[in-house]
């Protein structure tokens, strides 16, 4: 049997739990609303051409691109920055590699001895081809796919992706 | 087992004597609906400072981002409008319950001893909710609450002696910008919640201290749960209820356009709950202004914060009478005041006016930010925009002597400017230039008419040159005169050949050196409508390429002095149609289509 000093218990809790429920679910729905915000995928850059690539030297060049940051567009400006090395031979291969480290995404750049790939932030090393030099990245370099155009000096364009970080294999970023 | 639980957590934290506590508060005379003012204030305040915090995570406190932020927060974000509707009206729905609550004290003698401190409590909150409304209308940075903020801080610069000062520090320097917002911020997100929760805190405790303001024949005693929860829990409920039909019928809170320090026709006002202080300015005028601004609102103050000692100098009923008839007679007053201002408003014909071309800049504004807004801040949404800033300009400074498909503001004394140097443009000038939308009143240029009358040109031949002529404004400005003679496209052109027959007779190409003594005076053709000439045609009609040769009397003023580089790129954009359309979402317009 339902008292009356039953019912108002009923209804001060369903009343507060009423309130609390109306506003939890837009705010939910507002906090994961990053979720439904999808990034740029990845595309093709052209960076350069063949000829101004020195073979066996890595050059960083710069990703430049227009993008939205939630209700700010920005002009052209370089947002993230590739690794191209020439390799040796007639042929022509480039290898692209993300400047993103796998380790924790900072930025990697040469060691002091130019010798090889080095992140100032928690000191993973890399050789020329991308591999690992010590354990404190779990993957090597990521590997950017490149193109050529069809021209006698061709244009290097390259797969501009990011990819997660602290995995052991190379996921793209969803 | 959840009894096992709790006990096991009671044993270390006594949080069922702390609920006994709050929730068994004897109530003499047993649960009344006339109690729940306060209580629906607190829910209300709970609702404000949950849906706030939300807010928290996407507002951007300065002049750059602010107007972005809350833009993003009403259209962007899954639930933002609901949260910051909910939160807008919530605003308004505490200065409602505050009244009610300040009348049904005063009513019950709530306010007379022992209970006086707690009524300056009650005062206290009354104005910090004052302060976090003024503080949080600035927020969005738009033009209502730019604009009706500035009134407000300005009113503190008229008190006496501090008021200069006083306002500086508020306003964070000598001008509105960044330092404002960031300082009402602070005031909004840090300082008064931190003053309203703890005056609240006292506010019950004092409350619980002295219980409930019995009526004198009350009867029997009634515990505080559950029966007068339900009851405040009924009234929270039903002022929630109604802030979320507000808000679903209203769309969410309304955003204005971003603030514009330079707009000279914002018919700025306060919030509804304002307004009555608003309209008592207009009684006062001239130095007795400061009757209205401060004299008034300090009587009042003052007066409210005395009604608790009334007592002692006044028989008690009579006190208690004289405190009721005030506090009505104040909330009368403002409720006058308040629908005179609605009915001034409502036949003020700039006022209507004022506050339709705002909508309209909104409107536009919204349209615009859908497509990004510049790093540099919101601001220029509108201020790049051809269409409502280059059409301002246009408005302005060209409509005086120019028209613009017909319309014209005064005497016409130059060419219609609407689709100017198109090839449409030019068809009709070559059929008839003597027409007023061509040069039929402009002193000094009937160089086209005494050519008509010579013309040899057939109508073919007129279209084909009108056809020429209009591919003269797509020539950019890097291309030079004999870049694009030597065009094969300009050689084979069929309205070439009859353009250099007749038009080169007075028209040059780019080299003046070419014009003779016995050719007539005319303006020079190269590039003629580009963005290059309109700009020097702008800035500078009266240079030797354009219409250096008419009387000082017939000439177009150079308006390069006057206008911002800004203001002309605008300008250009908006005669030439290179604009985003009205009422679409994506660059379709004139420019667009153009190769």
């Amino acid at each position: 049997m339902l008292t009356r000093r039953d019912f108002y218990r009923f209804l001060s809790i369903a009343g507060g739990n009423a309130i609390a429920l109306a506003l939890a679910v837009p705010g939910v729905r507002y906090l994961l609303d990053p979720l439904t915000k999808k990034g740029q995928t990845g595309s093709f850059r052209t960076l350069t051409r063949l000829s101004q690539l020195e073979p066996g030297k890595p050059q960083a060049f710069p990703i430049i691109e227009a993008r939205q940051d939630a209700w700010v567009k920005y002009p052209k400006e370089p947002v993230g920055s590739v690794w191209l090395i020439r390799q040796p031979g007639d042929k022509p291969v480039v290898l692209a590699f993300s400047g993103e480290c796998p380790h924790l995404g900072c930025a990697v750049g040469l060691s002091a001895d130019q010798k090889s790939f080095f992140c100032p932030c928690h000191t993973s090393s890399f050789g020329f081809d991308g591999s690992m030099q010590n354990k404190v990245p779990p993957r090597g370099m990521d590997h950017l796919q490149v193109e050529f155009t069809k021209e006698a000096d061709p244009q290097v364009q390259v797969m501009f992706e990011r990819f997660q970080t602290q995995s052991t294999e190379r996921k793209p970023l969803v | 087992m959840f009894k096992h639980l709790s006990n096991w957590f009671d044993t270390r934290t006594g949080y069922k004597a702390l609920i006994h506590e709050a929730l068994e508060e004897p109530i003499p005379g047993g649960a009344k609906w006339r109690y729940v003012f306060g209580s629906a204030l607190s829910a209300t305040f709970m609702i404000q400072l949950v849906t706030g915090l939300f807010l928290m995570a996407t507002y951007s406190p300065s002049a750059t981002t602010a107007w972005g932020s809350v833009y993003y927060i009403n259209y962007e974000v899954a639930g933002g409008w609901f949260l910051r509707g909910i939160h807008h009206f919530g605003s308004q729905a505490m200065v409602v319950l505050l009244a009610m609550h300040l009348v049904q004290v005063l009513i019950a003698g709530a306010y007379r001893a022992p209970r006086e401190v707690n009524w300056w409590f009650g005062m206290a909150l009354l104005f910090i909710t004052l302060g976090f409304s003024l503080t949080g209308y600035l927020l969005p940075w738009d033009q209502k609450g730019y604009w009706a903020t500035k009134v407000a801080t300005n009113i503190s610069s008229g008190a006496p002696v501090i008021g200069p000062y006083l306002q500086k520090i508020v306003v964070g320097g000598p001008d509105y910008g960044n330092q404002t917002l960031t300082r009402f911020y602070g005031l909004h997100v840090g300082v008064l919640p931190a003053l309203l929760v703890m005056c609240l805190a006292a506010h019950i405790a004092l409350f619980r201290k002295h219980g409930v303001t019995a009526p004198k024949k009350a009867v029997g005693v009634e515990m505080f749960w559950p029966k007068q929860v339900a009851f405040d829990m009924l009234a929270g409920l039903a002022v929630f209820g109604i802030l979320v039909l507000l808000v679903v019928s209203e769309g969410g809170a309304n955003l204005d356009a971003p603030a514009d320090a330079s707009s000279d026709d914002y018919p700025a006002r306060p919030e509804w709950y304002f307004l009555s202080l608003f309209q008592m300015l207009k009684l006062f005028d001239g130095d007795r202004e400061i009757i209205g601004t401060m004299i008034i609102p300090a009587v009042i103050m003052i007066g409210l914060l005395l009604l608790p000692l009334l007592d002692k100098v006044l028989p008690r009923g009579f006190a208690h009478f004289l405190a009721c008839t005030f506090v009505i007679a104040l909330l009368g007053g403002a409720g006058y005041l308040t629908v005179k201002a609605w009915q001034a408003d409502a036949s003020d014909q700039v006022y209507i006016k004022g506050r339709m071309k705002a909508d309209q800049a909104r409107d536009r504004a919204l349209l615009l930010a859908k497509e990004g807004i510049p790093p540099e801040g919101a601001a220029y949404l509108l201020g790049r925009d051809p269409l409502y800033h280059g059409g301002k300009i246009f408005e302005n400074k060209c409509l005086g002597c120019h028209a613009l498909g017909g319309k014209v503001t005064g005497e016409q004394l130059a060419p219609d400017l609407k689709d100017y140097a198109s090839r449409i443009w030019v068809r009709g000038l070559l059929e008839k230039p003597d027409s007023p939308e061509y040069f039929g009143n402009v002193p000094g240029c009937d160089g086209m008419t005494t050519w008509k009358e010579s013309s040899k040109l057939t109508p073919k031949q007129l279209d084909d040159v009108a056809d020429y002529v209009g591919t003269f404004a797509t020539i950019d400005a890097e291309t030079s005169p004999s870049d694009w003679a030597d065009d094969p496209k300009t050689k084979a052109h069929p309205g070439r050949a009859s353009f250099q027959k007749e038009c080169v007779e007075c028209h040059t190409m780019g080299d003046l050196s070419e014009r003779s003594k016995k050719m007539q005076p005319a303006p020079d053709l190269f590039g003629w409508g580009s963005t290059r000439w309109m700009t020097r045609m702008i800035k500078n009609p009266n240079a030797p390429a354009c219409y250096g040769f008419l009387e000082a009397e017939q000439k177009m003023p150079a308006f390069g002095e006057q206008l911002t580089d800004n203001d002309v790129t605008t300008l250009v954009r908006y005669l030439k149609g290179d604009y985003l359309p009205a009422g679409s979402g994506s660059m379709t317009g004139k420019a667009a289509a153009k190769p």
